[in-house]
């Protein structure tokens, strides 16, 4: 219950840190899987173009394949790419989102407002710092 | 960096040149292929594409050929080699034609917009004889393939019904020279930009077909003394 009611409605802060988190996690997941992709088809293809060897069976066997394959990948792309851009979403909220509350947080404990202990969420990262960050107000 | 660094990196520069031009004027050698030994095939890959031509090399009084028999079939002997062929431009070979496919109609220029098909049908030659222009990508990769047909006028320049990178140059025509032993010889830049309209790039195989598959019926062909990759 008390998860569901600090449950944070938007994905997107205005946070450059979760700008520049998800601009990296979105990279790192396009680059290397469009860098295989690349490799694989290519590699497949033109080893399976060598094998075949005589032009007329490339053009009969390989080509209607590849053809189908393109098709293939051009109506996924924009699928896992809004996929990749959701998790992306989502894996840097999970860490920008707690920066940015603890951040909040804890100005609102040095201007004296608060001495409750900080909540994470659930799945929230930097738990281990929140609670360390909880002992030493709790010491003062 | 300091200097010995330096002077091993620049020793397995130079070596590195030293090899790679080693192995383009190694590749711009001749090649050529005489079949005078029965095991001369070992060299050349077959490639199946429908069924299988019998490709035998036969040797006689010392001195050998290529002879394929088709039935009902396609398959081909491909070699890989590797020049330029803007520097050594000229091919040259020698071929017999015994037995042609039997094609429904005479003139396939005429019905080859009418029906795909139709075309695609007539698509078989005594003989054959690739060169082959590959790129980055397979679908890239562009052929010449010199053939001899019963009817079609010598000179003749055709787009393949498989692809537009392949095209189809009649080097020898008719019936006169049937069963004669013809020599021909090709510029292969001159016959690139005639059917491509620019200059080709490397040639990065040969290959050798008779087929019979289109019009199920049965052809016969010799080839010899093929010769790539030289200055006229």
């Amino acid at each position: 219950m008390k998860d569901k009611k600090n449950r944070r409605r938007e994905k997107f802060l205005n946070s450059p840190f979760q700008k520049k988190m998800l601009l990296l996690i979105f990279i790192a997941a396009i680059v290397p899987s469009g860098i295989v992709t690349i490799c694989l088809y290519y590699i497949i293809f033109n080893l399976l173009a060598a094998q075949l060897g005589i032009p007329e069976a490339i053009a009969y066997n390989l080509l209607p394949v590849a053809r189908k394959v393109n098709i293939i990948i051009l109506t996924t792309l924009p699928i896992s790419l809004i996929i990749i851009w959701g998790i992306a979403v989502e894996l840097s909220h999970r860490i920008a989102g707690p920066i940015f509350r603890l951040e909040k947080e804890l100005d609102r404990v040095i201007s004296g407002e608060q001495k409750t202990p900080l909540v994470l969420r659930k799945k929230d990262e930097l738990k281990p710092l929140t609670e360390k960050i909880n002992k030493i107000i709790s010491k003062k | 960096m300091s200097k010995k660094i330096y002077h091993i990196l620049s020793l397995l520069l130079l070596t590195l040149l030293t090899a790679s031009c080693c192995t383009v004027f190694a590749d711009q050698e001749p090649k050529t292929f005489p079949f005078s030994e029965t095991s001369a095939l070992e060299e050349w890959e077959e490639k199946i594409f429908k069924g299988k031509v019998l490709y035998v090399v036969k040797v006689e009084k010392r001195d050998g050929y290529l002879s394929a028999y088709s039935q009902n079939s396609a398959s081909g002997i491909f070699y890989r080699l590797k020049f330029d062929p803007k520097e050594t431009p000229m091919i040259s070979w020698k071929w017999k034609v015994l037995k042609f496919p039997e094609k429904k109609s005479k003139n396939i220029i005429d019905e080859k917009y009418d029906s795909k098909q139709s075309w695609l049908e007539k698509d078989d030659y005594a003989a054959r004889l690739y060169v082959i222009f590959p790129k980055i990508s397979f679908n890239l990769t562009k052929s010449l393939e010199y053939v001899w047909d019963a009817s079609l006028p010598k000179g003749t320049i055709l787009t393949s019904p498989y692809s537009e990178n392949i095209k189809i140059i009649v080097a020898e025509s008719g019936k006169k020279y049937f069963k004669k032993w013809i020599y021909e010889e090709r510029n292969i830049v001159d016959d690139y930009e005639k059917a491509f309209g620019r200059a080709p790039g490397e040639v990065g195989a040969i290959a050798i077909m008779t087929d019979t598959d289109n019009t199920t019926s049965t052809a016969e062909a010799s080839y010899d003394e093929i010769k790539v990759g030289y200055k006229k």
